[in-house]
């Protein structure tokens, strides 16, 4: 399509407009981090502190921080490991298996992802309690794996449908058994797809609150998300050290995700068979 | 090893579709025999069925005397060159060469010589180290047909491995595929919709359509002997020219004329003549008049098209026998080598 120069600048001056109105709040967070204890709240409000310090960092970075991170690291980790494993798994026996149950248990997946974490919360919860897992980690994997999962399945088979089958019927014909078919050429094939999936698991149990804040009792099991509410007193609000922990919390998930982004622009199959 | 091949009753329906009807056929070993025919007729399905990709509804398959309709494809040791290639795009063309050696856990060092060996003799050695994105589809082509020779399986199976080519490497690629295969002598079953890719290739061709076999002889049987009116249509190009009519009293009569037809009984027939089997005359000494429609100079000969009635009469002249558009001309029909078929059913009468 041929594109006159007005509207090229009308696109592109919607597309500065709509990037500014995503951003504005990000560019918020990181000012009022910089800013010292007093200046949040000066009138006139600045949008960049006259003064930028890293004092709230340096008073954010305190070990509860530390605990919290690793304890997000490792629920978040064991989310996406798990869920990105069983989510191919199932995906590629939704894509290539013949099943006639297929149609039925892939609605029953995409039902499954439709009931809000506040609906299911307490039966979660229930069960963790009557199987003495609450303040664990694997209380938290669990419920993210369960409300993860549908999704990732989804994703994935979307991946995995675009695949050739022919280069599975080759692998066979080359030799190759189902279970090494599927780890020799769609685990490698679908990674795009793999790491798509595993950004989005990250993201969502990243910053998962509700469960986090639900499932743990003691600070040493707390999360990243939950962390953050410790800047919030009954007396008032520290802004300054709640947006520099925000920072701290977003930067590895940000930096995660431009690191992998172009896995969801690159076709890995480029040359697989003619196109 | 044996690897005669025989398929006995082979029947496959998809659904309500019949894909194959009661297929009987058997392919000796060593025999590079070519599927022939149009799109949809079950010589892909019948491919397929052999490797173990489909499984049959009814009917047996066999190789080297051995049922397998129950052995899986890695199982049944056959090599398969698909129509897209089918590589491995994150593998480089050394591990897509090497990948049904490294399956069937031969040791690093020996996959490497095989792989260079079998990347030698289609002439690929030197990009072994790229991967099929980076390769031209005539180079794809060659890492797939290397993939399949690299562990002498007892059988290739090759689905229409050129189609994606380009008319001169197609050329060059049939002639290297025949030279390959009798030098390893391996039983080699090729499906095409292509019939000159079919009769240079072939020791035999089996022509297919609608499910059911038309026709299994040599390339020169079909050609000369078609054994009906489909199998005159489909091979050789252009096709011959079929013209039905009636026979009275040793004559057959069509629509603008009629011409001695000794010792056919009366009833309609369908009388069929090759291009290079037909004479140019002057106008009515023929027996078939009409004009000329197109005249195109192939180079080595001249393909007239003429109209004669409603139908493109197809002849084949010399390189100088060109003729203007519109001029009126005869045709004569070589009467030593005029096909009959019966009127009603197609089948060759003699």
């Amino acid at each position: 399509m041929r594109q006159t120069a007005a509207t090229r600048a009308t696109l592109i001056a919607c597309q500065l407009l709509l990037a500014a109105f995503v951003l504005l709040p990000f560019f918020w967070m990181i000012s009022v981090s910089l800013k010292p204890a007093t200046e949040p709240f000066a009138i006139p409000a600045r949008l960049w502190p006259e003064d930028p310090t890293l004092a709230n960092y340096v008073t954010a970075f305190r070990p509860e921080f530390r605990t919290y991170f690793l304890n997000s690291v490792i629920v978040s980790g064991a989310s996406v490991a798990i869920t990105v494993s069983l989510g191919l798994l199932a995906a590629y026996s939704f894509t290539r298996g013949q099943l006639l149950a297929v149609t039925a248990l892939m609605s029953a997946v995409v039902l499954a992802q439709m009931f809000p974490h506040s609906a299911i919360i307490i039966p979660i919860y229930r069960m963790m309690r009557a199987a003495d897992l609450l303040n664990t980690y694997t209380s938290l994997i669990a419920a993210y794996v369960s409300v993860t999962l549908p999704v990732a399945i989804w994703m994935l088979r979307g991946f995995l449908m675009k695949l050739p089958v022919s280069l599975e019927e080759a692998a066979a014909i080359d030799g190759a058994g189902p279970l090494r078919i599927f780890w020799d050429v769609v685990v490698p094939l679908a990674r795009p797809g793999v790491i798509a999936t595993a950004v989005y698991v990250l993201i969502v149990t990243w910053q998962e609150f509700l469960f986090a804040l639900s499932f743990t009792s003691t600070r040493e099991m707390r999360t990243l998300p939950v962390g953050l509410n410790d800047f919030i007193g009954q007396y008032g609000i520290r802004y300054g050290e709640l947006m520099a922990s925000s920072v701290m919390v977003s930067v590895p998930v940000i930096a995660v995700f431009f690191v992998l982004q172009r896995y969801f622009v690159a076709g890995l199959t480029a040359g697989a068979v003619k196109g | 090893m044996m690897a005669a091949v025989e398929l006995r009753d082979l029947h496959k329906t998809f659904g309500a579709y019949t894909a194959l009807e009661r297929l009987n056929l058997e392919i000796e070993d060593g025999e590079f025999l070519v599927l022939l025919g149009p799109s949809g007729c079950g010589k892909s399905t019948t491919m397929r069925l052999i490797a173990g990709l489909e499984e049959p509804s009814s009917g047996d398959i066999l190789i080297g005397g051995k049922r397998v309709n129950d052995t899986p494809p890695r199982d049944r040791d056959l090599a398969m060159v698909f129509q897209n290639y089918a590589l491995y795009p994150h593998m480089t063309v050394a591990e897509n060469i090497g990948y049904p050696l490294k399956v069937a856990r031969v040791p690093r060092t020996a996959r490497a010589d095989r792989v260079r060996a079998a990347a030698a003799k289609v002439e690929m050695a030197h990009l072994l180290d790229r991967r099929p994105g980076e390769l031209s589809g005539g180079q794809r082509q060659r890492v797939a047909l290397a993939r399949a020779i690299v562990r002498t399986p007892r059988l290739f199976l090759m689905d229409e491995p050129l189609s994606n080519l380009d008319a001169k490497l197609r050329t060059v690629m049939r002639a290297e595929l025949r030279h390959l295969q009798k030098e390893l002598a391996t039983t080699t079953i090729y499906v095409t919709h292509d019939q000159v890719e079919a009769m240079t290739l072939a020791d035999r061709i089996v022509i297919l359509n609608d499910a059911r076999i038309q026709q299994i002889g040599t390339p020169k049987e079909v050609y000369e002997r078609p054994a009906n009116t489909f199998v005159a249509g489909f091979i050789g190009g252009p096709p011959m020219t079929l013209i039905p009519g009636t026979v009275t009293a040793d004559r057959f009569t069509h629509e603008t004329g009629a011409l001695d037809l000794p010792g056919q009984p009366d009833g309609p027939a369908i009388i069929g003549a090759r291009p290079e089997d037909i004479r140019v005359t002057a106008p009515g000494a023929g027996d078939l008049d009409g004009t000329v429609f197109s005249s195109e100079l192939l180079g080595d000969a001249t393909l007239l098209t003429v109209r004669v009635g409603p139908a493109l009469v197809a002849v084949k002249v010399g390189p100088d026998d060109g003729r203007d558009m519109d001029a009126p001309v005869g045709l004569s029909l070589d009467r030593a080598k005029l096909h009959v078929f019966d009127g009603q059913t197609g089948q060759r009468r003699d």
